[in-house]
């Protein structure tokens, strides 16, 4: 048996080494089993805790208007949802198409939904896929609306907040939205429209959300 | 640290491309010693005289498929993160079919007429340059051809998942099938040995 292996040549050493090693993949077991995550539930706990897997919807759009490009904005409503109105440059992930998805391990992800329940559902979920830099946008489009598509007077604000409420004045146009200047127009802000979604088209230079990285060769 | 590297954000896009040349000068240096600078014997893959080309092809496929296996199974790569590339069936067929042609016409593929011009032969050249004509005309025409381009999408198929068996089985069947090809072309080698160029070179 010894003399008849040492007498092969390399070429069928290998071969017959390949042979072995194909035979052992029938019993090897799953190679995407190899992949899961343990959850590491207090890294997940202190995270919460300090409110940095949050993003303000102040900062978000401060973002949006500086163009910043290094981040992806995730809207986790259905797609009718996202067709009537969502905001600019994010792409439609439903939340259970959200495994599946083609969003990057190393990429800086911030989710949103209406308002944080599904967000949190969502940002648990790619947590636990290993996924590094996932955000909440605090509040969803619900805050967002509030704060800075339609903000408030503010009433008997000090001096910075008006300063800040006239920041948001122009913020507001910019998206499309309307500050309310009447501070008791509550019921009128329900009748306002949203602004249509063609809105990133037009005002904001980024480009769309979905941004299709091709590799391979 | 986990593979794939790149994903899990061990170096940045600019490291990445270093990283990528470095990768394309060993592979080119590897097609050349493998005899692949020469047109002859690669377009004597098609007389079945010289089967060089499919021994060191599968010998790639069967290495780097049991590379990727054995070091997901344990759990040293993410499989998950390797990107595979969308099945457009028959642009793809038609494509392999362009390819095949121009590499009898031509007797080089992409990758080797590079290798070819960088070893200093004139044909090889004219095959890269004949490569770059064909990528512009390709890229003008492009609005044109883009129904078809994007037509008949299978999505990201992989053998197991197309024929619903399991990895290791296809590994498996892919490692016998790749040892029969080579039983296959030590014999086509033998039988029409006339037809090989590195016995006239």
């Amino acid at each position: 048996m010894k003399k008849f292996f040492s007498e092969l040549s390399t070429n069928k050493k290998l071969a017959i080494f390949g042979f072995m090693l194909g035979l052992f993949a029938l019993t090897a077991g799953n190679p995407y089993g190899g992949t899961s995550i343990k959850v590491n539930e207090k890294e997940l706990a202190l995270s919460t805790v300090g409110n940095s897997d949050k993003v303000l919807v102040t900062d978000l759009a401060d973002w949006i208007i500086k163009a910043k490009a290094d981040y992806e904005l995730v809207d986790l409503r259905s797609e009718e949802k996202y067709s009537e109105y969502t905001i600019p440059n994010s792409q439609c992930i439903p939340i259970a198409q959200l495994p599946q998805s083609e969003l990057f391990r190393n990429q800086k992800i911030v989710l949103f939904s209406d308002d944080n329940i599904d967000a949190a559902k969502a940002w648990f979920i790619l947590k636990s896929k290993g996924y590094k830099g996932v955000y909440i946008l605090d509040g969803g489009l619900d805050v967002w609306k509030e704060k800075v598509l339609f903000p408030k007077t503010p009433i008997n604000g000090s001096e910075k907040e008006i300063a800040q409420f006239e920041k948001m004045k122009e913020v507001a146009t910019y998206f499309g939205g309307q500050a309310q200047t009447d501070s008791s127009s509550t019921e009128i802000k329900q009748q306002i429209s949203l602004p249509t979604t063609n809105l990133n088209s037009t005002q904001v230079t980024v480009p769309k959300g979905k941004k299709k990285k091709r590799e391979g060769c | 640290m986990n593979a794939p590297f790149y994903k899990f954000n061990l170096f940045g896009f600019d490291v990445s491309l270093i990283i990528a040349f470095a990768i394309g000068i060993g592979f080119g240096f590897m097609l050349e010693r493998g005899g692949f600078g020469s047109a002859r014997i690669l377009a004597a893959q098609f007389y079945l005289g010289n089967m060089r080309v499919l021994k060191v092809m599968f010998t790639a496929i069967v290495t780097a498929m049991l590379g990727i296996f054995y070091l997901s199974v344990i759990g040293y790569l993410d499989l998950s993160l390797i990107y595979v590339s969308n099945t457009y069936i028959l642009p793809q067929v038609l494509g392999g079919l362009i390819l095949g042609v121009g590499f009898v016409i031509g007797g080089y593929c992409p990758g080797t007429s590079m290798v070819a011009f960088s070893t200093g032969k004139i044909d090889g050249l004219v095959y890269v340059l004949g490569v770059a004509f064909g990528i512009f005309v390709f890229g003008e025409m492009f609005p044109m051809l883009e129904g078809f381009f994007n037509s008949t999408d299978l999505g990201k198929q992989t053998l197991p998942s197309f024929l619903g068996l399991s990895y290791g089985l296809v590994v498996f069947l892919v490692v016998v099938m790749a040892i029969g090809a080579f039983i296959a072309a030590e014999w086509s080698e033998k039988k029409f040995a006339d037809r090989n160029p590195e016995k006239s070179i």
